[in-house]
């Protein structure tokens, strides 16, 4: 028998701990549009997002039930049949140890971390560079430089002086070479003279007359020429800022749904605004048949009844554009969420005409339907938005990853169709591909 | 901060703590306590032996350790101890004095359990076992700056998919050489059949006969492997026609270390059971003694509660075995066997039955030194038993709309659920796997045949394994097993998966 302290160890589990978290990040970034999807990502609010991922586990030959469940002993009271607990489908932390379905664990993400993870797998590394739109703000007056001339008010005098004293030990040395004379008469002279070069000169013909200085004390000589004065510029600095104005049809067709997959859109639209922007604004507008500019609670919790005037939003989006948000001195952004039903397309069509008018660096249009197949019926399930956006802009469709997708060819337009939650991830691809995002004007 | 350990005073402990083990007829031997920081602990947690070769899982297991302890910081209320010669046991110097004498106590019962039981003896034929742990680490780095990381992961993935792929027999090492093994089969066929031939050349229509057993014969000294196989990693180790010599090296090192630790896996609940029984009478002794005091009593109530609570979803090793060792000895002692009392149908007579046998403490050791678990399950997980521990089957379903699980007691009859702990504690919770032909199609591809009675394997594991499987293997894998109560075959061909009615 023995207690014994050993030699200490290196700590050998952080490396591979370290491999395992990179494998976890690969698996992570294959699991993007899962992630992206998760809904206490937009809830949680604190930066960071608790994710279920699968625990990295090696497989092995073992009993299981088809439908993902399991099963064990366990030990207490109650009858067959009676329910021991519920695990939530998403993202709520279980608790440790008590959950069979060990395969996933929560795991907590940063947001950023998942922001990266969406860059690199869009080949998008150097967000840093911002390649946007940079505005000029006006912040008054600055002093840059030195001029000759100007308000004395602005007379550089430190300048000025320097300059006077250049000229003394030139007139001094002028004053030597003309008279022969030995600098400490010249300079009697020249300081009797107040500095006047012909003066001095007159003075030193009567070098007798002269007080003779005991030293050579330089003093600045002015001449018109000497003068320097600040020279101003207007300061201003350039600065990206952004504004997200977010419209929504909040008729009775969105259900809670829908809303929760706008809602996801939007979230992540703001991220990688924030990212690319140093300031970024979010506007929230709801209509149904009117249009109304609210904060961002009721914007997603609002639902009425009634009817659906798509231009009554992007008529007051104009306006606040207008009013708000100049596109001289903001990056416009608008995104319009709707089922893609609309009562006066004509008129819709004329608004979003107008809002490209004022030259806005984007129109994202997100179609959201939930729980159709569209692609089963093609031609009669194009949304009535989607078909006049399609014949009033030149347009090309196309489809990527599922989501089928407007590009404008002249407009700045982008439309998709996300129709369940494993869309907003290539949804947000499309609206982050550079040529889109980048500046228009 | 938590007090420094005091050394000097645990010395004393373990000196008694040994007295009163030997008083009580436990088997000891020179424990090697080592006293180390919760890193060392937390590492010889995930890495099974006390150093090990580098793989990403014991990383995960260890994160998953530390997050636990720098959370809770509690200390860590779990022992850690290896089968050597001698063994080894760690002692995390931040733990508070109680908790270390505890573990002190439940150590020197797993190295009786070690010492006596008939089963452990096994694990410890495989001495050298730690340090071929420790070499193996320095090589297989070596195998990663020579051929990267990622070509060495693959292969302990692999190796790690079927470590526990072993003969069920852990007393029979299995037969490698395949030609000794097939003479000895052809030999064994040929004697089966002599005394039928001799009967039916008297009626002179041997033909047939003959033609058969030369058939079978034949068929015997063609098939691969020529036996059934249950060593999957060792039959795949030595045969596969793509692992270079590196791999082998990789996988035999890794088939040892699970030989070696699988007598353990095949004992767990009585050897936690027994250690938890002995640890909480060794502290009742010594708080008795008065060498520890009783707010140090307190602590050890407060960790051992803990360590034996019951759990909804879980089995307990801790409290199901101490509980059961606890269940054998009144048994035996108030003399409730034999037929007597198995014949008597009387309840109230049944529950007073008392003869004073005092045969529990010799009941008890009998089942540390021959029992493994699922023969204890067998013999005494009597629905008295399961009544008393109110143990119950619960099940999971997943909502496939919502992605919520739901958990619920599926079972109570007893009769039921020793069945399952039965037949979950006969192998790793499967029937067997075995590697049926080697020699598939004629093509040298693997088919693997589960010996399976109705359990159905999880498929989503399944179908990973046998891409592992395929990496070791080289050549298409098939799996014969049940799914949806149908005989399928599985199989992968490095590409996609299949599966096909039998």
């Amino acid at each position: 028998m023995s207690i014994y302290v050993p030699e200490p160890t290196s700590e050998r589990g952080k490396g591979d701990a370290k491999r395992h978290r990179d494998k976890q990040k690969e698996v992570l970034k294959e699991n993007l549009p899962k992630v992206i999807a998760e809904e206490s990502i937009i809830t949680g609010g604190s930066g960071k997002v608790r994710v279920p991922i699968r625990r990295l586990s090696i497989p092995d030959f073992r009993p299981g039930k088809n439908d993902g469940g399991s099963g064990g002993v366990g030990q207490g009271d109650g009858e067959a049949g009676e329910v021991l607990g519920r695990r939530p489908g998403t993202g709520k932390p279980g608790q440790a140890g008590e959950e069979p379905g060990e395969d996933y664990i929560d795991t907590e993400v940063d947001i950023a971390e998942i922001l990266e993870l969406v860059f690199e797998d869009l080949g998008l590394p150097q967000l840093e560079e911002k390649q946007v739109k940079e505005l000029i703000v006006d912040l008054g007056w600055k002093i840059r430089g030195t001029a000759r001339g100007g308000p004395w008010a602005l007379l550089d005098a430190r300048r000025t002086a320097q300059e006077g004293v250049k000229r003394f030990w030139f007139l001094l040395q002028a004053l030597k070479d003309e008279s022969g004379l030995p600098e400490l008469i010249c300079f009697s002279a020249l300081k009797k003279a107040e500095g006047i070069f012909n003066e001095a000169l007159v003075l030193l013909k009567d070098v007798a007359a002269l007080p003779v200085e005991i030293e050579v004390v330089a003093f600045p000589i002015f001449h018109a020429d000497d003068f320097r004065f600040h020279k101003i510029q207007s300061d201003t600095q350039y600065q990206s800022q952004a504004v997200l104005i977010a419209m929504m049809d909040v008729s009775g067709s969105m259900s809670t749904e829908k809303k929760y997959l706008a809602r996801s859109m939007l979230f992540w639209l703001v991220q990688f605004l924030r990212k690319i922007y140093e300031k970024v604004i979010i506007r929230f507008i709801i209509h149904h048949t009117e249009a109304k500019v609210v904060e961002e609670d009721v914007f997603f919790k609002t639902g009425e009844s009634g009817g659906t005037n798509c231009y009554s939003a992007y008529e007051l989006a104009g306006s606040l554009i207008d009013t708000e948000y100049p596109v001289t001195q903001w990056n416009v952004y608008t995104w319009h969420f709707s089922d893609g039903e609309d009562f006066d397309t004509n008129r819709t069509v004329l608004e979003l005409k107008k809002l490209f008018a004022r030259k806005i660096n984007m129109f994202g249009y997100g179609e959201i339907r939930v729980g159709e197949h569209w692609r089963l019926f093609p031609s009669i399930s194009d949304s009535q938005l989607f078909t006049a956006f399609s014949r009033a802009f030149s347009v090309e469709k196309t489809e990527e990853e599922g989501v089928r997708v407007l590009t404008g060819s002249n407009d700045p337009l982008l439309g998709v169709v996300v129709t369940r939650k494993e869309h907003i991830f290539p949804a947000i691809k499309q609206f982050l591909k550079k040529d889109r995002w980048a500046n228009h004007a | 901060m938590p007090k420094p350990l005091d050394i000097e005073r645990l010395k004393i402990i373990e000196k008694r703590i040994y007295e009163i083990a030997q008083e009580w007829g436990l088997l000891t031997t020179d424990v090697q306590f080592e006293i180390v920081g919760a890193q060392k602990m937390l590492e010889g947690m995930a890495y099974m032996f006390p150093v090990n070769f580098s793989h990403w899982s014991f990383g995960r297991d260890y994160e998953t350790h530390r997050t636990i302890y720098d959370h809770t910081g509690a200390g860590i209320p779990y022992e850690t101890v290896w089968n050597f010669t001698p063994p080894v046991a760690l002692l995390v110097e931040t733990n508070p004095f109680a908790l270390n004498t505890i573990i002190i106590g439940h150590v020197l019962g797993h190295v009786d359990f070690f010492l006596g039981s008939r089963i452990l003896q096994i694990g410890r034929s495989f001495s050298d076992i730690a340090d071929e742990a420790y070499y193996a680490a320095e090589r297989f780095r070596e195998y990663e700056v020579q051929h990267g990381k990622d070509e060495v992961e693959k292969i302990i993935d692999a190796g790690m998919a079927i470590l526990w792929q072993q003969n069920p027999d852990i007393f029979m090492e299995e037969e490698l050489d395949e030609e000794i093994a097939r003479d000895r089969l052809l030999t064994m066929e040929r004697e089966k059949a002599r005394p039928a031939k001799d009967i039916v050349s008297q009626f002179g229509q041997n033909n047939n006969r003959d033609e058969l057993l030369k058939k079978k014969l034949q068929y015997l000294a063609q098939r691969v492997p020529p036996e059934p196989v249950y060593d999957l990693l060792g039959y795949i180790t030595r045969y596969s026609p793509v692992l270079k010599p590196h791999h082998r090296d990789i996988l035999t090192v890794m088939r040892n270390q699970g030989r070696s630790l699988a007598p353990q896996r095949k004992t767990k609940l009585l050897n936690e059971g027994w250690a938890t029984y002995w640890h909480v009478r060794f502290m009742r002794r010594l708080f008795e003694e008065g060498l520890l005091t009783a707010e140090e009593h307190g602590i050890f109530d407060d960790f051992h509660s803990g360590v034996t609570r019951e759990n909804k979803v879980g089995f307990n090793w801790y409290s199901i075995g101490l509980a059961l060792f606890e269940y054998i000895e009144e048994k035996y002692d108030k003399g409730r066997f034999g037929r007597e009392y198995d014949m008597c149908e009387d309840p109230v007579k049944k529950a007073y039955w008392d003869t004073h046998a005092m045969k529990g403490k010799e009941k008890i050791f009998q089942v540390r030194s021959f029992y493994s678990d699922r023969m204890a399950i067998e013999e005494f997980f009597t629905d008295e038993f399961i009544h008393q521990m109110r143990l119950y089957i619960w099940e999971s379903e997943v909502d496939a709309k919502t992605g919520e699980t739901t958990y619920y007691i599926a079972e109570r009859d007893p009769e039921v659920i020793r069945k399952i702990l039965v037949r979950h504690h006969t192998l790793y919770g499967i029937e067997p796997i075995v590697i049926q032909n080697a020699n598939h199609n004629r093509n040298g591809y693997l088919y693997l045949n589960h010996l399976s009675n109705g359990v159905e394997l999880d498929q989503r594991r399944r179908d990973g394994v046998l891409v592992h499987i395929f990496t070791l293997w080289g050549k298409p894998v098939f799996l014969e097993t049940n799914v949806d109560n149908k005989r399928v075959v599985c199989s992968f061909d490095g590409k996609k998966h299949e599966v096909k009615q039998k």
